[in-house]
């Protein structure tokens, strides 16, 4: 293919291209942590009071969507000074609004409802920057999708589906099939690994996630994300109990290459995953159809928080055929860099720890004390015991040492402060970490092979002609070739040869 | 592409009862060796399917070779099912009880033994013992002979060790599971063929070969580096036009560049040896070959032509590397393998007319573009799956259109790059007419060659890229440096790092403080500037990096604990690979707003900030 070919319908997620645009999801990036999904708007007249249009409030200032539409994605946006137009007497509410994020959540499906007249533009209010506040606007992504969706259950966060994908083999071009969609954090995952574009038609097979859903509002909900996402020819979600229902699609097989059951009893719809009729199902002689692909080697994944439950997927798959089982616990943990500031010559600020950095800093100090004592006990005092006045003194010097101190670090304090690279740079772990997600249990189910298939590839590549060994022959024969090889280095011929033995010597 | 068997010449591991991997090239008409456990003719794993386990059968008198069974998984889950039958007959009993009578109808003969007379179990696997006495009671001629007398693959060796063993049966569960295991490594003949992907081949790499040269980078980060790179399918190939060039045209006749058509794009640098360019190729669909199953009746008629053919053609190679060196010079990694391409069944039939010198034959879409510090890059491991970099006449490979590389002197200073400075050789087609057909190879190899390098360079120049992805033992500050200019807005950056402290010191020049101090506009050294100036800012000894080019930077690590599930013996793992953890690195590209910028009254109380300045001499 040659030139550009302009296609609307591609995802955000999978061809965001240079820009935002109208309509489309974008990732608002309100704080390190704090994300906001949000399909932009063109502003097409004052809306819900704003004279700019649609506006996204957030306690980091007020973003009007025109000021966020067709720039470069990753722009930092300026908050702006926005026209509260009739809003500020309807809401009484002023746009420094302090909208906490669930606020902006609420705007949200407001700001979607507009905009479906967005032919009769009207007089739209240009924005104003305001003196500050920002935000940066981001292309949608599986990662950032995840942190920000909203929760209808559970979700299967990054450090396990990054390594579930890369374990069973999903890759462009695979069919997929997932139960249950829940919040479809999964499903943005997998559909991002298995595509390799849209189907052109329907015998047009391209990488394919096949959803199952029982529970209807969840459904509901993730139908229309997908829709909204443009995933609706990539994502096939269907609303079914699979334990009963299985995983055909009309009666046909998805015929898929890779599996994640993310369901409380997995060893129920297993049975459902075979590649011929498993005897605890169905009545004898009924047709039935595998939902696998017969042709290929079929990588599953199941994901379970509890013990219990993985003994019991084990076992059903071990009866079912299903081998090189497998169960890993992924523990992922987040670091944060800091400068980490002790020392007696900072002043007492947050983070900073006042306290001597070293056996010197605090030989130094003490000394100062010392001096001061003594000082102190050599001044003529009435007094009664010797020994308490001197712990009095003791105190009194540190106080003033302190005082000292203190005053020391103001007069020697540098006309500039850089604490970006003052004291030592550490690390440390989250606040709170999660400790356990779930238990990943793997496995492989080999495509069959009857003896027909054995009979047809032995007649292809008979037998009893072999011409030389590869593999592991013993230590001494092996070292005795290399060095023989080694010493052979003559016509262009052999040295051929050398180098494909020593490529076999190098990967057994 | 996805594997569906196992092709003739395709590079595969065999899974050992040791727990050993073997990686070896299926040649039809060889043998393959697995040492102690047996040889077997190639012929007889060719076009059946992966993950099947084989057992190595003794060889029939009638034969000239050993045979291959199928093990079914009845067969392999054997031991279990005996014991999971026998806690569901006697659930009070427990899974670690001495439940006799219950295995020893049970059980395969291949882990029980039965007293004939009582019918007792007088041993089992599960219950036995590594013990250095009973151990000796078998020579190991013994066992060599038991081996070829037996008419069942070792398994009378293990009746007969744990008839030597039949006393020592008062272990706990986890030396029992431990020693059968051990047994079962020991002398059954079964292995297991599995594809040579990005996850088998790390595998094998970082428990079995040099860790080290992979950068210790284990699946849980790849898999990580690859999600948080936003690593997927880049789009439908694109193709510049071919400009039709004349042997007398030079630079003037080059494909312009089309920025606009530039999409999909991830840049990577790998020290790897290939393995992360395969695991993001892996990831793009451009690391196997288009579905083998539709092609491959096809291939197979011209199979052994064209294996002829392309001997001749290494030879012609071979020819042309000694005329230009420069070409084929490798780095350090000698693996570089041209009779392995030789054997590539695939040779497509030339109908197309031939591209002109100047065609770009790179894809402008779903590419990767590997920048590397040597004069050429080390992507050896890609010889596993039949992609040799250096190769100067490849046979069709899906990476072929889909890999750039380029120095980062090319990058950085082009103009002191030979090949990319240095313009083309031109000729008119009568005097090329004279030339001896060697001369005339040479003179069109090096005109094809300069408008690849011209065509890496100004496409890599021209940024916008999606992703940045490294693994790489250069100091990630230096990279990023370089590299950020180059990413479009909103584009991910992952880097992986095999120790903490690069990746530590490089998450503190986006430090809070940093990215407020250069915000503020109190910054004396970046006064002044532009916002292109900034965005190629050459770092300073207080700002390495202009902290505000990335945001959302981040350090993680991950880590699979593996666990044994078994009946009653459900538990983690003992011991696992230890040595480098491994960490990533990940944020988002950002495009900083110009002018002073400053967040909503969180950082007012900082006095800081109207105070930054820095000394002059920084
Ligand atoms: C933990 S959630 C899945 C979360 C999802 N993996 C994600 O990342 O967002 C489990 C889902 O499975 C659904 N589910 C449970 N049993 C089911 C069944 N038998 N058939 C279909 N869906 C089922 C539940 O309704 C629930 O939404």
């Amino acid at each position: 293919m040659t030139g550009t070919m302009t296609r609307p319908t591609v995802s955000p997620f999978l061809e965001p291209g240079l820009h935002t645009k109208p309509r489309s999801l974008a990732i608002l990036q309100l704080s390190r942590d704090n994300l906001l999904p949000i399909y932009l708007q063109e502003a097409s007249g004052e809306h819900d009071g704003y004279a700019e249009g649609a506006v996204v409030n957030t306690r980091y200032g007020s973003f009007p969507h025109s000021t966020m539409l067709n720039v470069p994605w990753g722009s930092q946006i300026r908050a702006s000074k926005v026209d509260t137009g009739s809003r500020g007497r309807k809401r009484k509410r002023g746009p420094k609004d302090e909208a906490s994020r669930d606020d902006a959540e609420e705007n949200q499906p407001e700001t979607t409802d507009n905009n479906t007249n967005a032919t009769e533009a009207t007089g739209v209010k240009q924005a104003v920057a305001d003196d500050s506040g920002f935000i940066h606007v981001l292309p949608p992504t599986p990662e950032l999708w995840t942190q920000s969706l909203p929760h209808r259950t559970q979700v299967v966060y990054t450090p396990d589906y990054s390594y579930i994908l890369h374990r069973i083999r999903a890759r462009p071009g695979s069919t997929i099939i997932e139960a249950g969609a829940g919040s479809g954090s999964f499903t943005h995952a997998s559909v991002r690994a298995v595509y390799n574009g849209y189907p052109s038609s329907a015998e047009d097979r391209k990488g394919k996630v096949f959803s199952f859903e029982y529970h209807e509002e969840r459904y509901h909900k993730m139908k229309k994300e997908l829709t909204d996402h443009n995933l609706d020819g990539l994502v096939h979600l269907t609303h079914r109990d699979v334990y009963n229902g299985g995983f055909l699609i009309d009666g046909k097989s998805p015929e898929a290459d890779a599996i994640f059951l993310d369901l409380p009893k997995p060893w129920e719809a297993l049975p459902h995953l075979s590649r011929r009729k498993p005897q605890t199902e169905a009545k004898e002689g009924e047709e039935w159809t595998s939902p696998l692909n017969p042709k290929r080697a079929v990588h599953i994944c199941t994901f379970s928080p509890c013990i219990e439950q993985v003994t019991r997927t084990v076992s059903a798959m071990r009866r079912l055929g299903w081998v090189d089982i497998d169960m890993v616990e992924i523990a992922n943990r987040k670091l944060h860099t800091i400068r980490d500031r002790v020392g007696l010559h900072y002043q007492t600020d947050r983070g900073v720890n006042v306290s001597p950095h070293d056996v010197e800093e605090a030989l130094e100090r003490l000394t100062e004390i010392e001096e001061r004592v003594r000082e102190q006990a050599a001044r003529p005092r009435g007094g009664e015991d010797g020994a308490e006045d001197a712990d009095t003194a003791m105190k009194n010097g540190d106080d003033a040492a302190k005082k000292d101190g203190d005053k020391t670090s103001t007069a020697e304090q540098p006309p500039y402060q850089t604490p970006w690279v003052d004291g030592r740079l550490i690390t440390k772990g989250e606040p709170e970490i999660k400790t356990h997600t779930s238990y990943l249990v793997f496995a492989v189910l080999p495509r069959e092979w009857t003896e027909e298939d054995e009979a047809a590839a032995f007649a292809k590549y008979p037998c009893g002609k072999e011409k030389a060994v590869v593999g592991s022959i013993d230590k001494q024969t092996r070292k005795k070739e290399r060095r023989e090889q080694l010493q052979k280095i003559g016509d262009r011929k052999a040295r051929r040869k050398e180098r494909a033995e020593k490529i076999a010597e190098a990967v057994e | 592409m996805h594997h569906s068997v196992i092709k003739p010449n395709s590079w595969v591991a065999l899974k050992l009862p040791s727990g050993v991997t073997r990686v070896i090239q299926v040649t039809p008409n060889t043998s393959i060796s697995l040492g102690k456990y047996g040889t077997f003719p190639a012929n007889l794993i060719l076009e059946r399917p992966y993950y099947l386990t084989f057992e190595v059968q003794d060889k029939l008198p009638e034969d000239s070779f050993s045979r291959l069974r199928v093990v079914p998984p009845s067969e392999l889950y054997a031991d279990v099912f005996a014991e999971e039958d026998a806690e569901c007959a006697n659930p009070a009993a427990g899974p670690g009880s001495n439940n006799d009578a219950v295995i020893a109808t049970a059980a395969g003969e291949e882990f029980s033994l039965v007293d004939a007379e009582s019918g007792n179990v007088i041993a089992r696997s599960t219950q036995e013992v590594i013990d250095e006495n009973a151990r000796q009671k078998l020579t190991q001629a013994e066992i060599e002979e038991l081996k070829r007398d037996g008419t069942n693959a070792g398994k009378d060796v293990i009746a007969k060790l744990l008839l030597s063993h039949a006393a020592l049966d008062q272990k706990t569960s986890f030396s029992l599971s431990k020693y059968k295991l051990l047994k079962t490594k020991k002398y059954i003949r079964r292995f297991q063929v599995l594809p040579i992907d990005v996850p088998t081949f790390s595998n094998w790499q970082l428990e079995e070969r040099d860790a080290s040269k992979i950068l210790d980078i284990r699946a849980e980060m790849m898999g990580l580096v690859g999600c948080w790179g936003n690593v997927h399918y880049g789009g439908e190939d694109v193709f510049l036009e071919d400009p039709k060039a004349t042997t007398e045209q030079g630079e003037e006749a080059l494909a312009p560049l089309q920025e606009d058509l530039l999409a999909g794009r991830w840049l990577v640098v790998d020290d790897t040896g290939g393995l992360l360019v395969a695991a993001m190729a892996e990831r793009m669909g451009v690391l196997y070959k288009e579905d083998d199953d539709e092609t491959e009746e096809a291939a197979e008629e011209e199979d052994e032509e064209t294996t002829e053919k392309a001997d001749e053609e290494t030879e012609q190679k071979l020819e042309s590397e000694t005329t230009s060196q420069k070409d084929t010079e490798m780095a350090d990694e000698p693996t570089s393998e041209t009779t392995t391409l030789a054997r590539h069944p695939k040779r497509p039939r030339d109908n197309k007319p031939r591209d002109s010198d100047f065609a770009v034959p790179f894809s402008q879409t779903n590419t990767i573009t590997v920048l590397h510090g040597a004069s050429q890059p080390n992507l050896s491991f890609l010889n596993y799956w039949n992609f040799d970099v250096t190769a100067p006449q490849h046979p069709p490979h899906p990476l072929l259109n889909h890999l750039l590389t380029l120095s980062w002197l090319q990058l950085l200073k082009p103009e002191l790059d030979t090949s990319y400075s240095t313009p083309p050789l031109t000729a008119d087609p009568e005097t090329l007419s004279t030339w001896k057909p060697s001369r005339r190879g040479n003179f069109h190899r090096k005109r094809r060659r300069y408008a690849r390098v011209r065509h890496m360079v100004d496409s890599t120049r021209a940024g916008n890229f999606s992703g940045l992805v490294c693994a790489s033992t250069m100091d990630p500050i230096s990279i990023l440096k370089h590299a950020l200019p180059l990413l479009a807005g909103g584009a991910p950056v992952a880097i992986y790092s095999p120790s903490l402290e690069p990746l530590a010191i490089l998450a503190d020049c986006f430090s809070v403080a940093r990215r407020t101090a250069w915000n503020s506009g109190h910054v004396a050294e970046i006064q002044g500037k532009t916002a292109e100036e900034l965005e190629k800012w050459e770092g300073s000894e207080q700002f390495p990096l202009n902290p505000t080019l990335l945001l959302g930077t981040s350090i993680q690590t991950s880590r699979a604990r593996r666990w044994q599930v078994l009946p009653g013996r459900t538990h983690p793992l003992m011991t696992e690979r230890g040595g480098a953890d491994g960490f990533i690195f990940t944020g988002w590209r950002a495009k900083p707003a110009e002018g002073k910028i400053a967040a909503k009254g969180k950082f007012k109380r900082r006095k800081v900030e109207e105070t930054v300045s820095t000394p002059a001499s920084a």
